[in-house]
């Protein structure tokens, strides 16, 4: 049970100064972004915006000065992503990149690939995708049929990568592929490349969500070739590598905020001498007082070089309950009664059709419970 | 005392000493002395309580472990409402008197008349838990922290009443009551303080009680076997159990910030304490609700007995929830300055852990 313990973790005062900082550039670089727009949250994207942000120094913060990071704290970074989800800022262009997929190029590749592309993620201007799932391969990872073979120009991918968020925008994927057979062991005989997405033979075709928007892709290899020094890691250790990945994945504010331009939203119409609607606000509101508390916790135990793969599940699971709540509490109090064309009825639309994701997108609240009940030793 | 001494103390005593029969002994009646002995020679019920007056002079994140302990080990007394009268009566440099201390949190027409030696408390408050062991109440009234004489059933009657912990949850008129001391309210930026503390000291309680449901849940589930295996292999028990996880943890992470910004002295100033009390209150309230559930679904008939320890723990929970403001009542008041704060106010506020509409939202 010690692994999902999570301590409370105090901000230091140059948190708060660099947390001052974010807020008077957020104030003026999110001035114009309507609410129709911060309603999409981690979702949005704008490249213009992550280059802001990398010029400020705000990618990549932890990260060695020799790939573009600045040394500073996990509770730094930390700081920074609270306030930019909070503020529903378009950050979806670099997060993906800058959450994980560099974490693992510094790791495994910290002399051939991580010099030559993590530069360019901490300047917000390299985009990455994930390519995990695959038609027949969604929870069950370990079943993926995405295969590489090697040759001597390198290796030679095929097969179908879905539900790829961003690859459309996306500069490179981390694809996790057969290599070898699966043997005894079902995770055994998987690898991580690290693939350029104009590589020829390699096709992105839309997927357009229920929102009526385009996150998702289908991404296709077709004798995909990709050089040797790509192989990112060990060959066949692609699943314990991916298990790391999962964790960074999980464990951001990001799997508690994503509906707060809602609950904004819910606030300004409420009014203050409505008991139930008071009471339904106070609710959430203590719900994010302390989901804010878990969060910055794990990145506390990130801060600490504990592995917080438990712990994130954790939060993450707590998280996406009061994220996919808010819509219907809202309804509860609003729904029909808010102003058509008004931003608290656009807010509750979106978010209503989006919330069911929240507990598919990064691992789905069944198998984060999982790994939870493992964590309690009951599996 | 150091905190890990604090932890080791209470620990040991609770664990030594809290058992099936002392409870059951308790639940028939019986003022459970030895334990109370033991609370009190070890220093528990002066944790809080500043060393001026005899007390340890421990913060709440200190003396976290005890209030846990209280909630994990089940234990049958009025340790929480003593260690909070001590420390308001030492913060505000009063004598803190020998024996239990029931805490007055709220009442209908609670007055003081008279002045100097002979102030008296009048008006009735519904519920006072472990009233009829307390020779002393405190209470804030009009602003005065005052310690009442209980013992006088000329100026108090008390009704007796149970709680469904079957904890002393007794109503007490005061009428002219003798006020033994009287000072001006020792944490002036904390609204309702004795209700606040509570809730406080509420709050880690229930992360206890939890995380000894939780503990239990797992154990049943690994040792109940049915169709030949544990009913912990089955999934639909293990994300049942796995959902009651993370109630308890987002309870004790509530419950530990809410200690770490309560105030230990009167020179502390304490801007998030409102706030984070009433999170951690409204959250361990909503824990209990889902995870007593969740653990009786789990134990099956077996759970619904008397004989069996878990209803210790739920009873207590769903006792807890409702005592010192229940998730609703705190919800209303925290909502209400959420709602004055506006979408613009939201964030800054909840970072700093102060919504400034907060002590006024508590007068109604």
């Amino acid at each position: 049970m010690q692994a999902l313990r999570i301590d409370p973790c105090t901000l230091s005062p140059e948190c708060e100064a660099l947390r001052a900082e974010v807020r008077a550039f957020l104030a003026e670089a999110m001035a114009d972004v309507p609410p129709q727009k911060r309603v999409r949250s981690w979702a949005g994207a704008s490249p213009a915006f992550s280059r802001k942000l990398g010029a400020r120094g705000w990618i990549g913060m932890t990260w060695p000065t020799r790939y573009g990071g600045r040394e500073r704290s996990a509770l730094e970074r930390y700081v920074v992503m609270e306030e930019l989800l909070a503020a529903g800022a378009p950050v979806a262009a670099h997060w993906i990149a800058e959450r994980q997929s560099a974490l693992l190029l510094m790791r495994l590749s910290p002399e051939v690939l991580a010099p030559r592309i993590v530069p360019g993620i901490a300047r917000g201007e390299t985009y990455f995708c994930i390519g995990m799932s695959e038609p027949d391969s969604g929870s069950d990872l370990a079943s993926v049929r995405t295969r590489a073979v090697r040759t001597d120009a390198g290796w030679v991918i095929n097969g179908r990568k879905v539900w790829t968020s961003g690859a459309h925008r996306a500069h490179y994927m981390i694809a996790l592929v057969r290599t070898g057979t699966a043997g005894e062991q079902r995770h055994a005989g998987l690898s991580q490349f690290l693939v350029d997405m104009k590589t020829p033979g390699l096709t992105v075709r839309p997927i357009v969500n229920q929102v009526g928007e385009h996150d998702f892709n289908e991404v296709t290899f077709d004798d995909v070739l990709v050089p040797h020094d790509c192989l990112v890691g060990t060959e066949g250790e692609g699943w314990s590598q991916v298990s790391a990945e999962l964790a960074f994945e999980r464990s951001g504010p990001e799997r508690y905020l994503s509906s707060t331009e809602l609950l904004l939203q819910m606030i300004d119409a409420a009014d203050p001498a409505d008991a139930r609607q008071a009471v339904a606000i106070g609710r959430i509101s203590a719900n994010y007082a302390a989901l804010r508390q878990m969060s910055l916790g794990v990145s506390g135990m990130l801060a600490r070089g504990e592995n917080p793969a438990q712990a994130a599940a954790l939060v993450k699971d707590q998280g996406a309950l009061v994220e996919q709540a808010m819509p219907d509490i809202a309804h509860d109090l609003f729904g029909g009664a808010a102003a058509p064309g008004s931003a608290l009825a656009h807010a509750l639309a979106y978010t209503t059709l989006a919330v069911p994701s929240f507990s598919l997108r990064g691992g789905t609240r069944e198998i984060l419970r999982g790994i939870i009940a493992r964590g309690l030793g009951l599996r | 005392m150091s905190d890990a001494m604090i932890e080791e103390t209470a620990a040991r005593i609770f664990a030594d000493h809290v058992d099936r029969a002392l409870l059951e002994r308790f639940e028939k009646g019986e003022w459970p002395a030895r334990l109370w002995g033991l609370a009190v020679d070890n220093g528990l019920t002066m944790a809080l309580a500043g060393e001026d007056a005899g007390g340890i002079g421990a913060t709440w994140h200190d003396a976290y472990p005890i209030l846990r302990g209280i909630g994990y080990w089940q234990v049958p007394l009025p340790l929480a409402e003593t260690m909070i009268g001590a420390l308001l009566l030492s913060a505000a440099g009063r004598a803190v008197p020998d024996g239990p201390i029931a805490l007055v949190e709220e009442g209908e027409a609670l007055a003081l008349a008279g002045s100097g030696e002979a102030v008296r408390l009048s008006g009735t408050a519904r519920r006072v838990p472990w009233a009829r062991h307390c020779a002393h109440a405190v209470a804030v009234v009009g602003g005065q922290l005052v310690l009442a004489n209980l013992a006088d059933p000329a100026t108090v009657r008390l009704t007796q009443r149970e709680s469904p912990a079957r904890e002393p949850d007794d109503e007490v008129a005061f009428d002219g009551a003798r006020v033994l001391a009287a000072a001006a309210n020792p944490f002036p930026d904390l609204a309702a303080p004795v209700r606040t503390l509570a809730a406080v000291a509420k709050s880690a309680m229930m992360a206890g009680a939890l995380e000894w449901l939780l503990e239990q849940c797992v154990q049943y589930a690994s040792d109940r076997v049915q169709f030949g295996r544990p009913i912990g292999k089955n999934q639909a028990i293990q994300q049942s159990i796995a959902l009651m996880a993370g109630d308890a943890g987002a309870a004790r992470m509530a419950a530990l910030v809410a200690c770490a910004d309560a105030p230990d002295t009167a020179a502390r100033a304490c801007p998030a304490a409102l706030f984070s009390a009433a999170a951690a209150k409204i959250r361990a309230g909503e824990a209990a609700t889902r995870a007593a559930s969740i653990a009786h679904q789990v134990h099956g008939a077996i759970g619904f007995t008397y004989e069996h320890q878990l209803n210790y723990a739920t009873r207590r929970l769903w006792t807890w929830r409702e005592a010192s403001g229940s998730d609703a009542w705190w919800a209303e008041r925290l909502g209400r300055a959420v709602i004055e704060a506006r979408a613009a106010g939201f964030w800054p506020s909840m970072t700093r852990r102060q919504f400034a509409a907060m002590p006024s939202t508590m007068e109604h």
